[in-house]
């Protein structure tokens, strides 16, 4: 020590001071980083550490009238990989093209790219994903998932719409509801390394997804399955192209069955249906060009499509002329099978003639002479102011994506000739729906309805959300002219052209239609029908329209039968009764009988015993020649031609 | 000769001292430090070597090693490197010195090049070794042998010139591959120089002057000069990254921190965490608590190594122990402040705490030397 003077020390101490004075400055610092700065640099921090994965939200339920859903989920799975954990990369791509149905190089692809997360394949079965998940192969990732299942398949296929591979609405329904079904997805924050290897056991800030609103509509399965069926033996039978049909209340504008036959498979929506594929080689097709055929396919044509109208426009000329006076059902018109506008000779479709006939012979003849008369007697001003009233210059306002406009002339632009055409449903074209609409208005006491099928919206704990309003003009046609309207067309179908749409207890209105299609030298026809009941309530309107029907196409003889035979089973499924009157049970032998007990008659008694009963046929069960058991049993009061059953021994 | 014998012997018997407080808290840090590596390196050495304690092994055998190291040369008296070898006829110490300016030399024209800079010779299977450790060594006994032939030549300026010519062949060969370590070296002789001079005058006037030519040196060179870019944008410049990620690190440990071994930073994030970032990962996880404690032990550590200095049987053990003083502080003082971005960040390893062989290797062998110079201290019972 005695060597060590006093001012070593002393600046050893200096040294020493520097250093812990520097040290409570760099300790000052940590602490400003620490407390003050801790906040924002741990939350950039933590967003770099953060991954974000989504929870996809389930989608809302379609439900038809009668709470049954046409649109429903089922879960699927997502397999994706993450580059970083794959310990057995040869394995992995072997397993996943085996299982997926993918091939090699595709899978190799995607599993060999260096990203944080690869998506391989979405929507795959739950069955399948399972089994991948058994494989517990490192970085494979099997994430679940809902993917849109339609469990009546092609039913309304072009109203119901289906979903993308996002689970967003594509057409339809699943487009217009778009914000109501959707809901939000939820997300999985997980934390993870540098190289985006997830941290296990880390907390996971979990939001959860919310699941879609329910849609409730008008459209009655039970409905559009009878409409469908009939469509689609129609379409068949007369080897048309396509049919449309739509059932609808014509007093609030709900939308029961909208038929577009041929329809397609929701379930399976880009593969093209066999009429769109016909004289097409599939390989042959560009893209572009599959695309525009699943376009075609996926076209609602009740809504997208115009036609003109042809004869079932007269309602709207004929509402017309009796809305300004200029026509009493008992004028007489003479047609000599022809009428002589201007310069052209415009014939009616009775080349002979219906000669002389009042008005309301007129409209059950579906004659055109009188038409363009009473055209005539309205003028164009008018005639265009009923137009507008009753909605044919604008849309209809269905709830459903794509709808046209009609093409209309200007009024400027119709002569003579052209208010002639217009007057029985000539050049010019409206939708299938918009003439439903305003047929609607001319039965319904004069009220426009906004053809619609979204009732109401309710949320997933089933608390309503939105109840949708749809409030049309009123009064847009008089009650007496309604209430007219109503007689003549129910006479149209009772003794007219539209005979064969009669239901005997029904009381149906209507007007048939056959319009040639343009070119007029093609010779090809859409035979339509515009169809309600009952005629005095009308409480189910529906248009049908069988495009290009092969052979006979007079819109009286092939449409008009298919919408009875639809009314036939709709009317009783909405509760309303037939009303049979004393010609209709003489002629239909509609009523009531005991029946009468058989058993232990021999089978040769059986015929005395019922000589006295309209029965239908009779079934026999069993061999032998005695009855042994009956249905109906003995007693029971059963509708006249009932089916029997007999056991014998 | 018992203990009780020597008490009767002589009433008035010196003792030697043994700084155990010294020992402790230097195997404490030592041990805090694997830890630490442990901590920080298991996440990569398990992705790189498919051993999570590949690096801790690696250092522990270096600890180990090194602990037997300084309880060896704590042992051996600090004057017996300024004595002749008697055989050869020379100074352990200017041995060491020469042996230094050649390894200096060997490195810069057959060192391993890593990362740009030629810093390492390669030792088969022992590794790596970094001269420019042992340099420091050479730097803390070599100024401090010059210095002790005439303490007074210090009192002034031509006197520490005498010194910075003999160090300058050896700072100046570190200096070309490491610029922080030559810092670092220039800063032991400097204080070194000081406890030995009387005058204070010209250590402040040269270093005024020195920070002017070190101004000039860093924006001169561009690679620092990109260091300084980095320094005021590190959070917007792309070199700033690594400095970035450790004030991530350091802020995301707040107060008390994420608890060991929970540090999100050290999984990638921050490159090499394990190395000179490594006080970052303990802010993370141990928290603003956890650093200050750290700094403690190390405040701890210098007052100890200051106690020993005033304390030195003469002045060249005092001024040893100044050298090594000054060596921790300073490595510790410029690790947090480029860490926490106080600084133009440069390469310091944080004593005892970091990775690396070389550096703990060389560090407890001043620690060996610290106590062996405390074993000197006699004083009376």
């Amino acid at each position: 020590m005695a060597r060590n003077k006093t001012f070593n020390r002393r600046n050893v101490f200096i040294i020493v001071s520097v250093i812990l004075i520097t040290a409570v400055g760099l300790t000052v610092r940590l602490g400003y980083l620490m407390i003050a700065k801790s906040a924002e640099y741990a939350q950039r921090a933590e967003d770099l550490h953060e991954r974000e994965r989504s929870i996809k939200a389930e989608r809302g339920i379609i439900y038809d009238k009668n709470g049954i859903a046409i649109a429903t989920n089922k879960p699927v799975s997502t397999i994706s990989v993450i580059h970083s954990q794959i310990t057995d990369p040869e394995r992995v791509i072997q397993v996943l093209s085996d299982m997926l149905g993918l091939s090699e190089d595709k899978v190799r692809k995607r599993v060999e790219k260096n990203s944080s997360i690869e998506r391989i394949k979405s929507n795959v079965d739950k069955e399948i994903a399972d089994a991948i998940r058994n494989y517990d192969l490192n970085g494979v990732m099997v994430d679940e998932d809902y993917k849109r299942y339609y469990p009546y398949g092609s039913l309304a296929s072009k109203v119901i719409g289906f979903t993308g591979s996002d689970n967003q609405g594509i057409i339809g329904l699943e487009v217009e509801y778009e914000k109501y079904l959707k809901g939000t997805d939820g997300t999985i924050l997980t934390l993870t390394t540098a190289y985006g290897a997830e941290i296990e056991n880390a907390a996971e800030d979990r939001i959860e997804p919310r699941a879609g609103n329910d849609l409730y509509i008008s459209l009655d399965v039970n409905i559009q399955k009878y409409a469908q069926q009939a469509a689609l033996k129609v379409m068949e039978a007369k080897n048309a192209n396509n049919v449309k049909l739509i059932l609808m209340n014509p007093q609030n504008g709900e939308i029961y069955a909208m038929v577009n036959v041929p329809e397609f498979d929701l379930n399976d929506p880009y593969t093209l249906t066999e009429n769109m594929r016909k004289d097409i080689e599939p390989s042959s097709l560009t893209s572009e060009q599959t695309n525009d055929l699943l376009n075609n396919m996926w076209r609602n044509a009740c809504i997208s499509d115009t036609y003109e109208p042809g004869s079932a426009f007269k309602i709207v000329t004929a509402t017309a002329a009796l809305e300004e006076k200029v026509v009493k059902l008992t004028d007489n018109f003479y047609c000599p099978g022809y009428k002589i506008v201007e310069d052209r000779r415009i014939r009616c479709h009775k080349i002979g003639g219906h000669g002389s006939e009042t008005f309301v012979e007129g409209i059950k003849n579906s004659c055109n002479p009188v038409f363009m008369e009473i055209g005539a007697r309205v003028g164009i001003t008018n005639m265009y102011k009923y137009f507008s009233k009753l909605g044919l210059f604008n849309k209809t306002g269905v709830d459903l994506p794509g709808e046209a406009k009609s093409i209309m002339h200007k009024p400027e632009n119709v002569g003579a000739v052209e208010l002639a055409t217009i007057s029985f449903g000539q050049s010019f074209q409206i939708t299938p729906l918009q003439l439903l609409v305003a047929a609607s208005a001319v039965v319904n006491g004069g009220n426009i309805v906004i053809p619609h099928f979204g009732l109401q919206v309710k949320n997933p704990e089933g608390n309503i959300v939105k109840t949708f309003q749809y409030d049309g003009a009123k009064g847009v046609v008089t009650k007496e002219t309604s209430d007219t309207m109503k007689e003549l067309l129910e006479a149209v179908v009772s003794e007219g052209t539209g005979r064969r749409a009669y239901l005997p207890g029904f009381r149906i209105g209507g007007k048939t239609a056959t319009s040639e299609k343009l070119p007029r030298s093609s010779n090809k026809y859409i035979s339509s029908f515009v169809g309600f009941a009952p005629a005095d309530n009308p409480q189910v309107i529906a248009v049908l329209l069988i495009d290009e029907p092969v052979g006979i196409y007079y819109g009286g003889t092939i449409a008009a039968p298919v919408v009875a035979e639809v009314f036939d089973n709709v009317m009783p499924y909405l509760g309303i009764e037939p009303h049979y009157n004393e010609a209709e049970i003489k002629k239909y032998n509609v009523g009531t009988i005991k029946m009468p007990d058989l058993v232990g008659l021999k089978k040769e008694e059986l015929k005395a015993a019922l000589k006295d009963m309209d029965y239908g046929d009779i079934y026999y069960l069993g061999e032998g020649d005695t009855v042994m058991e009956q249905f109906p049993l003995p007693g029971e009061m059963i509708n006249l031609n009932s089916d029997l059953i007999l056991y014998l021994e | 000769m018992t203990r009780t014998e020597r008490e009767q012997g002589k009433s008035k018997k010196f003792h030697s001292y043994y700084d155990y407080s010294l020992l402790f808290l230097t195997l404490f840090l030592v041990c805090f430090g694997l830890v630490m590596i442990y901590s920080t390196s298991s996440y990569n050495a398990s992705r790189d070597y498919n051993n999570p304690a590949y690096y801790l092994e690696k250092q522990g055998a270096f600890a180990v090693f090194g602990v037997a190291v300084m309880l060896i040369v704590s042992k051996i008296d600090y004057r017996f490197y300024i004595t002749k070898l008697p055989v050869i006829k020379i100074k352990p110490v200017t041995l060491l010195y020469l042996l230094c300016i050649f390894l200096q030399t060997y490195v810069l024209i057959f060192g391993d090049k890593i990362k740009g800079a030629k810093r390492w010779i390669s030792l088969g299977a022992l590794g790596r070794f970094q001269p420019s450790e042992l340099s420091k060594i050479a730097v803390i006994l070599f100024t401090a042998y010059i210095v002790n032939l005439s303490p007074v030549k210090l009192n002034k300026f031509r006197g520490f010139i005498r010194v910075v010519i003999f160090m300058a062949p050896l700072i100046v060969l570190v200096l070309i591959p490491n610029f922080s370590t030559a810092l670092v070296m220039a800063a032991i002789m400097v204080a070194i120089c000081f406890v030995a001079s009387r005058k204070k005058l010209y250590f402040i006037v040269s270093g005024i002057i020195g920070i002017g030519i070190g101004a000039i040196f860093i924006f001169g060179v561009s690679y620092r000069s990109t260091r300084i870019d980095v320094w005021r944008n590190v959070e917007t410049h792309p070199r700033g990254y690594q400095i970035l990620q450790g004030l991530y690190a350091i802020a995301s440990g707040g107060i008390f921190g994420k608890g060991l071994g929970e540090s999100m930073q050290k999984l990638g994030f921050i490159p090499e965490s394990h190395n000179d970032m490594i006080f970052s990962v303990i802010c993370e996880e141990l928290g603003l608590f956890g650093a200050v404690a750290v700094i403690m032990l190390f405040v701890l550590l210098v007052w100890r190594l200051f106690v020993i200095a005033i304390n030195a049987a003469d002045l060249y053990g005092g001024l040893i122990a100044a050298g090594i003083l000054t060596h921790i502080a300073v490595q510790v003082l410029l690790n947090i402040a480029v860490v926490t971005n106080t600084i133009p960040s440069t390469g310091i390893p944080m004593p005892f705490i970091s990775y690396g062989g070389s550096s703990l290797m060389v560090l407890l062998f001043e620690m060996g030397i610290a106590l062996s110079v405390s074993n000197q201290i006699k004083y009376e019972r």
